[in-house]
């Protein structure tokens, strides 16, 4: 089954949580609610499963109107960001809940509860209650509750925010794969991008209460449309640039980002949107950017700025580097093996002319251009460069 | 050494407050012999009193736990208009004086009102009677089981309502399954405090059922009623059983209450 959501409002003492919002989810779609807190994002998962009431518009799910239907009237599954296990059930009560509301026979509950409790590697716990349970227990516990009943729709809110790095990725792996088993259609809230990329089909990035971008997420990350979905997505380089010229190799703008001590040219893609005078944002994920000692002739190609490394942190695999150019501060994130710099140190900022992309507001076309790689992170992998 | 003076003015303030307590208790507890209070027991009237008491005081629990549970309930989960006043109303038994209680009582449910003449008329009579008794501790004694009712389903994670609802579950199996047994200590302790005000409800029960001995006079009537009538030793031992049932029955509150924090 499909969710349709019709120009859904939802205000709290006055404050609009949800203004007017539209979001259609195709049946059998992993989709994944993605905004900072207080984006709406639990509320939509709410209205969904019934637990808050709109203030004004349409909840579908298929070709039912559920609007005006109670949670336990929805035939859906819930997972709660703490889980929401019964304190004074055992797992395997927990479990067969939802089957026991039904009235279903004891011995195709034990049947059925014995076959989830294996798919998720926990029937030695069966009879623990929650509090001796390990996170990544509580979680699955939590997950095969929810689908038992064999709901129509799947709502997960942030299911994964309290687990370890470790446990994270083995449960949203297998998180994934029953979810394609069984083919539900599936509402993921999370504020954690690599979740996004990992589990979702696509991805709505939200903020406060409307929905800024719907894509898939390979999509989503090379072309945010908005500045604050770039920015949310980890793209922190937001030139604030003018069109000075159009040719057929492409396009040259000058960078007026503010604090900028003396405008910068830089050469990049042609894109449809782009008109001569025009002033437009750009964006450069920090994995695009590369830093050299010397400006040398050789990478004619590249786009080159001044600038001086002011901070550097370790961030895994990779360091994120933070260099001001002449007053506009650039983020870059590079590969360990390649940073050999000091801070303080006089860099050149380099990225290729199709680094920068326009966050025009709305859906852009590729550019026509050629795409070039500079592909180090799991981003980029998923980008399918 | 300042701080020395400070410490030791507590200790001397606890200790005004421990004397405070324990001291009444002592002279209690040594006013008579063992003997006679044994002997006491044996009295008629004396049992009588702990019977009236003990069958009032529990169907008063009962009573409280039918009415008092769906008002938790409501003052817990739902948000509506009036919830403030409610609330007020739940809070009023306890602050207003007994004796205020009673009164009021006596005028609701007496001849001269219309509501007590028709349910006189009704065959009802429950002015100086074990009726009037029930009514009058119900009175007193039901808010604490609401108030420690109330708290216990406030302090239910939101979300496992929300889970059993989102599980197919309808709000009375969510209440029947959920919420009742997670609640069940709050329920208890507040069983056990509504049960411990009723039993040593004095006020309002004599205003309402008056002191009829052997038919309703209750033990906290009945020590008021011997001691002003000379029979100190009959008073000494009820008193001293209402003080084994009321430290016994905070015992099972204190348990309950860690029970349900630890």
């Amino acid at each position: 089954m499909g969710i349709a959501l019709k120009k859904i409002s939802k205000s709290y003492n006055g404050q609009a949580v949800l203004k007017n919002l539209n979001l259609e989810i195709n049946r059998g779609e992993f989709h994944v609610l993605l905004g900072p807190s207080g984006g709406g994002k639990t509320t939509i998962l709410s209205v969904i499963a019934g637990l808050i009431r709109q203030d004004n518009g349409d909840v579908l799910i298929g070709k039912r109107n559920v609007s005006n239907l109670s949670p336990e009237k929805r035939k859906i599954g819930f997972v709660f960001q703490d889980y929401a296990l019964f304190p004074h059930l055992t797992v395997f009560d927990n479990v067969a809940y939802g089957l026991r509301v039904k009235n279903v026979e004891e011995s195709e509950i034990n049947q059925k509860v014995e076959y989830y409790l294996s798919k998720v590697s926990i029937e030695k716990e069966k009879g623990k209650f929650s509090r001796q349970l390990s996170g990544g227990q509580k979680q699955r516990v939590a997950l095969i509750r929810a689908l038992i009943t064999e709901p129509e729709i799947l709502l997960l809110d942030e299911p994964m925010s309290n687990l370890d790095a470790l446990t994270k990725e083995t449960t949203g792996n297998e998180l994934k794969t029953i979810q394609q088993e069984m083919g539900m259609t599936t509402v993921y809230v999370t504020h954690n991008q690599d979740e996004a990329i990992l589990l979702g089909d696509r991805v709505s990035v939200l903020n406060h209460g409307e929905i800024e971008q719907i894509e898939a997420p390979d999509e989503l990350f090379y072309h945010p449309k908005t500045e604050f979905v770039a920015r949310f997505v980890g793209a922190k380089n937001i030139l604030k640039v003018r069109i000075i010229e159009i040719n057929q190799y492409g396009a040259v703008a000058q960078v007026n980002n503010s604090g900028l001590g003396q405008p910068v040219q830089i050469r990049v893609n042609k894109y449809p949107i782009f008109e001569k005078g025009k002033e437009i944002n750009l964006c450069i994920h920090p994995e695009k950017i590369s830093l050299k000692r010397e400006n040398k002739a050789s990478d004619v190609n590249l786009n080159r700025i001044r600038g001086k490394l002011i901070n550097k942190t370790n961030n895994g695999n990779g360091l994120k580097a933070t260099i001001d150019t002449n007053g506009m501060e650039l983020h870059a994130t590079i590969p360990k093996d390649l940073f050999d710099f000091k801070i303080h140190e006089d860099v050149w900022v380099c990225f290729a002319p199709d680094a920068p992309h326009p966050l025009c507001g709305k859906k852009c076309r590729a550019p026509e251009a050629g795409r070039r790689c500079l592909v180090t992170t799991q981003v980029d992998r998923l980008l399918g460069c | 050494m300042k701080k020395l003076s400070f410490d030791t003015a507590i200790s001397f303030i606890t200790g005004i407050f421990v004397c405070l307590i324990v001291l009444p208790m002592f002279a209690l507890f040594t006013a008579t012999s063992f003997g006679e209070l044994i002997n006491q027991f044996g009295s008629p009237l004396v049992l009588s009193a702990i019977a009236i008491s003990l069958e009032t005081s529990l169907i008063v629990v009962l009573l409280a736990l039918c009415l008092g549970i769906p008002v938790a309930y409501l003052l817990a989960m739902k948000d509506f208009k009036g919830k403030e006043i409610l609330d007020t109303l739940v809070d009023l038994p306890i602050c207003m004086p007994p004796l205020v209680a009673g009164l009021a009582l006596l005028i609701l449910l007496g001849g001269n009102n219309k509501f007590g003449s028709m349910l006189s008329n009704c065959g009802i009579d429950l002015i100086f009677s074990k009726k009037g008794i029930i009514i009058a501790q119900l009175f007193v004694s039901m808010p604490f089981l609401i108030k420690s009712a109330r708290g216990a389903f406030e302090s239910i994670n939101k979300n496992v309502t929300n889970a059993s609802l989102t599980l197919g579950a309808s709000k009375f199996y969510t209440f029947k399954k959920v919420l009742l047994p997670l609640a069940k200590n709050g329920i208890y302790a507040g069983m056990v405090m509504t049960w411990a005000r009723a039993l040593g409800e004095f006020g309002a029960t004599s205003m309402v059922a008056g002191c009829i001995p052997l038919k309703t006079e209750t033990m906290p009537v009945a020590i008021y009623q011997n001691a002003m009538s000379g029979e100190l030793t009959s008073s000494i031992a009820i008193a001293l059983l209402l003080l084994v049932f009321s430290f016994t029955s905070l015992l099972i509150f204190k348990s309950r209450v860690r029970g349900q924090t630890g």
